[in-house]
């Protein structure tokens, strides 16, 4: 039996590449890339300067409430950007507002906020800075002047679960909801959780969103020591690849139940046709040679779409230029598609790793490259490694075989996820 | 048809405030035994409030079972490898016995931070005078150390837990504040029933019981001053009182595909029933008034659990003993109880335990499948004078014994996530 279609309605993203999917599409496939030195703090000592940082970062721009400012950090800002955009694409609201009063109450109840969060950073802990010098190394002293030196909200700055919170008070939405906080996997699992409510009637509608900011000085640092950090560039399956780049932002999409989509004459920007999910259980950063946990996501979501592996028409590979990441991914791609896969391409060398908000933000970019019918090519890469042989990507674009994408994504944890979407 | 599947929790973990495992905190939780005292951890005799319900002779080397993972865990995550491993041990069966990829893993964890220490130590190398210099960083310690990472990164407990214990499926680490630990629970039965997995641990840790995080609670005057009282803190639905009294620990379960688990003659403590989830949209802290959003999510956990308001014999309240959680909650109950409010029995055991945050609605719903077997339901501490806004039938000054047919338990989170979990008595499946 087929499962119910979940319709996408609609989608916003915002990254270094630019402030909508159709822009960062257009750049990805213009080859071009946004990464360069990071300007928050000065590098020139840094081992690792690279980045895919949102050029003329205006806080304004992303949320138009000043007083919001203070109670959130810039990867809510992201993450609110984004939502905010998906659903006024989508027309959510201003649906709402024709109906009546308990039509309307209904339309909110109905409505759930699925998000992916980044969780934390470390800057916002250098809030207590002051404090800590002011206390001379005295707790008692700290907890003393803790009022006078520390801003009341700071808990609330902190809150992993901000853009949920946030997004249904901005736009009254009531339903079922979830935050995940699962390093790069939260926002792919933000899909499946999403989709799977709407399978099980839980909401008619939801709001998909993934955001994080990890370009801070701590983040970065640490990266860099587990050596997961590209000297210069990102360059997927390339021979020469030497780790991953940083990017920050956000992507959403709202996706629907047939019915409730037919009922709003909602514009269908394609559909969400499964996910997968699978974890290796290696410990926090080791991974597999294998692939194996990639594989069984893979083979996860093709069941969960009840689809063939032969019926994908592109895949947008994890391919976050580390070592071992990529080799191990081109393992699992080959075990699930053995010798002729489809076209493979990867986009974060063009802006970067958004972490949390990496499978949502590249499944819009992946919609808008679908509905262009291409497969835009991998910019950076000049010789593909003979460990990731068999892989169909290249610096030049292709043609998708098909209206589906795969989309993939591997976390911390040893954790993977497989998203299949289909353009309309 | 996936859709029928139900799932039986066959297994609990407990370390909490009043007892490192199962028994210890029944006991304490039913007779209503505080955790609250001054804390000890660090000296936070200058802070506005200095009790708090701590974890109490935890020996993390013994209760762990694989010593080799401490080093990447924080005080958070040691409890909940204690408790995961608590509860797989009660449930006896483990993912290498059966197919480890057809387990899934559903936590709600803490907030993310850095060990207190390593704060300090990267002020005192990095920011002496009160701001950071980001090249003093690329000589710190702390800011170089990879342990440190592992124990401050977002996805560090569910990492070791999937480890420690060989978990191959899905597995998930949730964080929506005060709801987190319900909300997990609540994931990880929809894993069973739609046929992600057959098997699921799932739970919550957290432990905010330091400088920062006491401060940052303080801060936001969220917990009782009452620091001459400490067992009397946390006083949930009285009229008197003045904030939550912050405890920390974990709580798991472990859940089975229910057919599975009567095949296998596991000892089932009750089915997870029903999950309710909502948002409340009203504000970052508040509750509203008028308890919608909670009512949501309590007709929401009923409906999953096709279930009457008049089925449910116990609640579990959300009950912080904060003024307006508890108002809220106790319109939430009355509108969706009606009539046969009268009859459901209500106590928050944070009147025992303190407030687990992440934690909380996970170690809850474990109280919730104690009290099923027992036929017994724990007090509501420290109410003498009941706030008359909060008129309910609470279970009070004794333990009150019963036949409880279905539980159900509240969860709410800063943010306005909230989350319901309703149990049933396995002798009240019929299928």
């Amino acid at each position: 039996m087929s499962p119910p279609r979940i319709l996408i309605t609609g989608s916003g993203a915002v990254c270094s590449a630019g402030k909508s999917p159709a822009e960062i599409f257009s750049a990805v496939r213009a080859g071009r890339s946004s990464i360069a030195p990071i300007k928050q703090w000065d590098v020139a000592e840094w081992p690792a300067q690279m980045a895919g940082e949102v050029a003329d970062f205006n806080p304004r721009e992303m949320v138009d409430d000043r007083k919001l400012h203070k109670l959130i950090r810039r990867t809510d800002l992201f993450g609110l950007y984004a939502a905010g955009k998906a659903i006024e694409d989508a027309g959510l609201t201003s649906y709402r507002d024709t109906l009546a009063g308990d039509a309307a109450a209904t339309f909110s109840d109905q409505t759930g906020v699925y998000v992916g969060s980044g969780s934390g950073n470390y800057q916002n802990q250098y809030d207590y800075f002051p404090l800590l010098t002011a206390a001379k190394g005295s707790l008692p002293e700290f907890g003393r002047e803790l009022a006078n030196t520390v801003n009341p909200m700071w808990l609330l700055r902190s809150l992993p679960n901000n853009v949920l919170g946030h997004i249904g008070i901005k736009y009254g939405l009531k339903g079922s909801n979830a935050c995940i906080t699962h390093h790069s996997c939260s926002g792919s699992l933000a899909v499946i959780e999403g989709m799977e409510a709407l399978r099980n009637g839980e909401a008619e509608r939801v709001v998909c969103v993934g955001h994080d900011a990890p370009i801070e000085p701590q983040m970065v640092l640490y990266y860099y020591r587990l050596g997961l950090l590209a000297t210069e560039t990102l360059r997927p399956f390339d021979v020469a690849r030497d780790g991953s780049v940083f990017g920050e932002g956000a992507g959403a999409l709202v996706l629907e139940q047939e019915s409730s989509a037919a009922a709003r004459n909602a514009t269908v920007l394609g559909e969400v046709l499964g996910g997968g999910y699978a974890s290796e259980a290696t410990g926090l950063v080791a991974i597999r040679d294998d692939g194996d946990g990639l594989a069984r996501a893979i083979a996860a979501a093709l069941d969960s779409a009840r689809i063939r592996a032969a019926d994908v028409g592109m895949i947008v590979a994890h391919g976050n230029g580390t070592r071992p990441s990529d080799a191990s991914e081109a393992a699992a791609i080959r075990a699930v598609f053995g010798s002729d896969p489809p076209p493979v391409t990867a986009f974060k060398w063009s802006f970067g790793h958004l972490i949390a908000a990496a499978g949502l933000l590249e499944a819009t970019v992946a919609l808008a490259a679908l509905a262009d019918g291409v497969v835009p090519g991998v910019a950076t890469l000049r010789e593909l490694d003979p460990d990731c042989a068999g892989l169909p990507a290249t610096s030049d674009s292709q043609a998708p075989r098909s209206k589906i994408a795969l989309i993939l994504c591997r976390g911390f944890g040893g954790t993977d996820a497989a998203l299949l979407v289909r353009a309309a | 048809m996936a859709a029928s599947r139900r799932v039986a929790i066959t297994g609990l973990g407990l370390v909490t405030p009043v007892g490192n495992d199962v028994a210890t905190t029944w006991d304490a939780v039913l007779h209503g035994r505080s955790g609250g005292a001054q804390i000890s951890l660090f000296d936070a005799s200058g802070f506005p409030v200095h009790i708090a319900a701590e974890v109490k002779g935890f020996d993390e080397r013994d209760l762990t079972g694989d010593k080799r993972l401490l080093k990447f865990a924080n005080r958070s995550h040691r409890f909940a490898l204690a408790a995961s491993e608590q509860a797989l041990r009660d449930a006896g069966i483990r993912p290498a016995e059966t197919d480890p990829t057809r387990w899934g893993c559903a936590v709600g964890a803490g907030m993310m931070g850095v060990d207190f220490a390593d704060l300090v130590s990267t002020h005192d190398h990095a920011a002496a005078d009160g701001e950071l210099h980001a090249e003093r960083l690329l000589t710190d310690d702390a800011a170089n150390d990879p342990l440190a990472f592992c124990r401050s990164n977002c996805a560090a407990g569910l990492s070791l837990i999937a480890r420690r214990h060989g978990i191959l499926g899905y597995a998930t680490s949730v964080h929506t504040a005060c709801a987190s630990g319900g909300q997990a629970l609540g994931t990880a039965m929809k894993l069973i029933r739609r046929g992600t997995a057959d098997y699921a641990l799932a739970g919550g840790f957290d432990s905010m019981i330091s400088p920062v995080g006491i401060a940052g609670f303080c801060l936001l005057s969220a917990l009782s001053p009452d620091n001459e009282t400490p067992q009397r803190a946390s006083r949930p639905f009285d009229a008197t009182r003045n904030g939550f009294l912050l405890g920390e620990g974990a709580g798991f379960v472990v859940l089975e595909e229910w057919q599975a688990a009567r095949r296998r003659g596991a000892h089932i403590y009750a089915e997870l029933a029903g999950d309710g989830n909502s948002l409340s949209s009203y504000r970052i802290t508040d509750s509203p008034p008028d308890g919608d959003g909670p009512i949501q999510s309590m007709r929401q956990a009923l409906a999953s659990a096709g279930a009457l308001p008049a089925d449910i014999d116990y609640l579990n309240a959300h009950g912080t003993s904060t003024g307006m959680n508890d108002r809220s909650e106790s319109a939430a109950v009355r509108a969706v109880f009606g009539p046969h409010v009268a009859h459901l029995s209500v106590s928050s055991t944070k009147s025992t335990m303190g407030h687990l945050i992440a934690a909380a609605g996970a170690v809850e719903v474990a109280i919730c499948a104690l009290a099923i077997r027992d036929g017994i339901m724990p007090i509501n501490a420290n109410l003498r004078d009941v706030d008359p806004d909060c008129d309910l039938n609470f279970v009070r000054d004794e333990p009150r014994r019963q036949r409880v047919r279905m539980t159900m338990s509240n969860s709410f989170g800063f943010g306005g996530s909230n989350s319901c979990v309703v149990l049933r008595h396995p002798d009240e499946v019929t299928l």
